[in-house]
């Protein structure tokens, strides 16, 4: 039996009972929020011991082995740092932390304590994801991954969260270093990082404000990014969120030295491009059959996951959070290895600090190099 | 535009009046139908993200014989409630978490934003009524016979969480929050539930005539009258529980004289604002269809989403009648719009905007 606590009763920690409802052998014992209402309505809708609004008061009354922290991300470190102290392991949600250093930090504390530390980059985990790691594990790319695109697009629309971002100047997600970005690209960056050989990727990031939100008397918030990504061993990536192109995708895409994959979240679909040419017109007509094959092969795999009753929404989370809990009982490696939340962390650092400067590495480059000229 | 209030009520002209989600589709209209009352000393707390180029319009316009003050502020501050309340005579909760698709943030958005506006009423002890705009979201309907009468007296929803409808969970747990604050502070209060409430600005239909889903659109209310109150005479009913003597701690439905039928909206919908495909599902087959959907949702531990339940028909779909007999005989309410003015204007306004909700 697994006790687990829920720090923060947000949108997303509805989803973290949900899931947590659904794996066999995993009680929540307490829940907490700084807002003694929201604890109690998360706790009058899913099956949980006890209300908390003190964090202290949790780790002690409730005594918890795992925490789940679905605050705001500007107090993940302080309340993961707690937990961690009070000797509990803890899956932090997406962004892992504010800033690399402060995920250094906690991975260090969690070693030194013997704990076990998660960031919630559950998409990494539904079940195209899981397919996709299995067919580059079996050596489908060829030798390792050339390059890499990864897009990661959010509708803004007049959606409650986008509204109440716009609309007030004191938002949380307006205090973070990348703003609305920083609240949401860790998944479509997370993709890039698990594949990046090396420490210390080459990072170039372009930014701007979309005109449709300028329209809307937004100056500030960032909504538009184009990054590209260099490894130490030049395996290269793009990636690209975008609030305005649709559809908006979900996609990650990766080419190897033989074939290549398209992974589609949103369809939960994974298509193998296979790299070799076919003779004369041969190319005209198979590979569109042999594509089309593809995604009646996924359709299939999708039909038979639904049926099996495995098709949830939020799916990679449960696969995540269970696969943390099998790696506490069983003392083996985490779900995500440290070394990726890190590169994830290292590479947004990256983006921010251009971004808060404006200008893209790229034209500093030129126009240092112009001045050399 | 009246004078001054010529009934006996429990604020005075110059009496400050606050009124929350001001900027909103009722909101804006209860600013003016308390002005045309003729209110002079009005406070209207708007978010920072709403629009307020109308009320500032309005303020300009009224300049000369009332001071209305536009107030920005977030209700989810305690600093900014104590601001917003201080020297309130009555206050209008307007403002609701509508629109929300998650339960937490219909919550938030409006229980907790509810209690920090009580508790800061409560400590002002100035407030002579505080008017929670409510919905009849909140009525079960559960145990009401098919045909009954839907009133004030009708259960409401035991287990909201059941209905997984955000809203729903939300303005149940907000109409206890302010029973129990006004019940235990002493703290005067009434409830309006208005049922759906129409007109421009607010284009489109409700889910209780059906649903469009892939292109289709599904027809579920056949024959059943549909709880509408047009915008003006919703604000004219919220103005007047606000006002009116001896009717603390009262609930109240608003509905308009003259409900339509369903099938009679759509028809009109059809004829006036676009045609589309529909298809009329009799209620023994919706009925069935929740019963199935609720089944497959708890039995796959949500793997459909539980937007369809036996709780969510017997609410939205099931065969009712209302009334507005409470509202006209205890508040002296009469709709200032007749239901087919009302909906002259309202597929007018949907025909320009070309939607069907």
């Amino acid at each position: 039996m697994v006790r687990s606590a829920i720090v923060g009763c947000g949108k997303i920690a509805d989803s973290h009972a949900h899931q947590m409802q659904r794996i066999n052998g995993c009680e929540i014992v307490g829940v907490c929020d700084t807002e003694p209402l929201m604890a109690r309505q998360l706790a009058d809708r899913f099956p949980v011991r006890e209300c908390f609004s003190d964090l202290a008061e949790l780790l002690k009354e409730a005594r918890p082995d795992v925490v789940h922290i679905t605050t705001p991300p500007q107090s993940h470190f302080g309340i993961a740092k707690l937990c961690l102290e009070a000797g509990c392991h803890v899956y932090v949600e997406k962004p892992f932390t504010v800033n690399e250093q402060e995920a250094e930090r906690l991975i260090a504390l969690a070693d030194r304590k013997k704990l076990k530390l998660t960031a919630g980059h559950d998409d990494q985990f539904r079940h195209a994801a899981r397919r996709m790691r299995k067919v580059i594990q079996n050596g489908y790319l060829g030798d390792g991954p050339v390059h890499m695109e990864s897009y990661y697009c959010y509708e803004i629309g007049h959606s409650g969260y986008a509204g109440a971002i716009l609309g007030d100047p004191q938002h949380w997600v307006r205090r973070l270093p990348g703003k609305l970005l920083h609240n949401i690209i860790s998944h479509g960056i997370a993709r890039i990082a698990e594949h990046l050989v090396g420490e210390m990727p080459d990072v170039i990031a372009y930014g701007f404000v979309s005109p449709h939100l300028r329209k809307r008397g937004e100056s500030e918030i960032i909504d538009e990014l184009r990054v590209i990504i260099s490894d130490e061993q030049r395996n290269t990536a793009y990636f690209t969120f975008s609030s305005q192109m649709r559809p908006d995708l979900h996609q990650f895409r990766i080419y190897g030295s033989k074939n290549g994959l398209v992974l589609d979240q949103d369809q939960e679909t994974v298509i193998r491009l296979p790299g070799k040419r076919m003779i004369s017109y041969a190319e005209k007509f198979l590979p569109p059959l042999i594509t089309a094959g593809e995604y009646v092969r996924n359709v299939a795999a999708n039909l038979r996951t639904f049926v099996s009753n495995d098709f949830h929404m939020k799916s990679g989370m449960k696969h995540l959070i269970e696969s943390f809990y099998q790696s506490i009982a069983e003392n083996t490696p985490v779900p995500i290895p440290y070394r990726e939340i890190l590169m994830t962390a290292r590479i947004m650092d990256s983006i921010f600090a251009q971004l808060e400067t404006n200008e893209p590495r790229a034209r500093k480059f030129l126009v240092a190099e112009a001045r050399k000229a | 535009m009246n004078e001054g209030p010529k009934r006996d009520f429990i604020a005075k002209p110059d009496d400050l009046v606050l009124i929350t989600g001001a900027t909103g589709f009722i909101g804006s209209r209860l600013v003016s139908n308390l002005l045309d009352r003729g209110f002079r000393n009005l406070r209207c707390l708007a978010r920072r993200s709403s629009g307020v180029d109308r009320l500032e319009a309005i303020r300009r316009s009224v300049a000369a014989r009332a001071r209305l003050e536009v107030v920005s502020g977030n209700l989810l501050s305690r600093d900014d409630c104590m601001r917003a309340t201080a020297g309130a005579a009555v206050i209008y909760h307007v403002a609701a978490g509508r629109g929300e698709k998650f339960i937490p943030d219909a919550f938030l958005n409006s229980v907790v934003t509810t209690r920090n506006l009580m508790e800061a009423a409560i400590k002002q002890q100035s407030v002579k009524r505080f008017v929670n705009v409510s919905s009849f979201t909140v009525y079960s309907n559960i145990d009401n016979p098919k045909g009954r009468l839907l009133d004030e007296e009708g259960a409401v929803e035991k287990n909201p969480e059941k209905r997984k409808d955000a809203y729903c969970f939300a303005k149940v747990k907000q109409d206890e929050m302010v029973r129990e604050y006004g019940d235990q502070h002493g703290l005067p209060y009434v409830i309006v539930r208005p049922g759906y409430v129409y007109g421009p600005g607010n284009e489109g239909m409700t889910f209780r005539v059906g649903i469009g889903t892939c292109g289709l659109y599904l027809h579920l209310g056949g024959s059943n009258t549909i709880p509408i109150t047009y915008v003006d005479n919703c604000a004219e009913a919220i103005a007047l529980a606000g006002l009116t003597p001896g009717v603390d701690g009262e609930v109240f439905n608003v509905v308009d004289n003259d409900l339509p039928s369903s099938r009679w909206l759509l028809r009109q919908y059809k004829k006036n604002v676009r045609r589309f495909a529909s298809i009329y599902v009799p209620h023994a087959l919706s009925y069935a269809l929740c019963c199935g959907w609720e089944w497959y949702s708890e039995w796959s531990q949500g793997q459909l989403p539980p937007v369809f339940s036996r709780k969510e028909w017997h609410a939205s779909w099931k065969k009712t009648r209302y009334s507005n007999q409470k509202l006209k005989t205890r508040l002296g309410w009469e709709p200032k719009v007749p239901t087919s003015e009302g909906l002259r204007r309202h597929l007018e306004a949907c025909r320009l905007r070309g939607v069907h909700g």
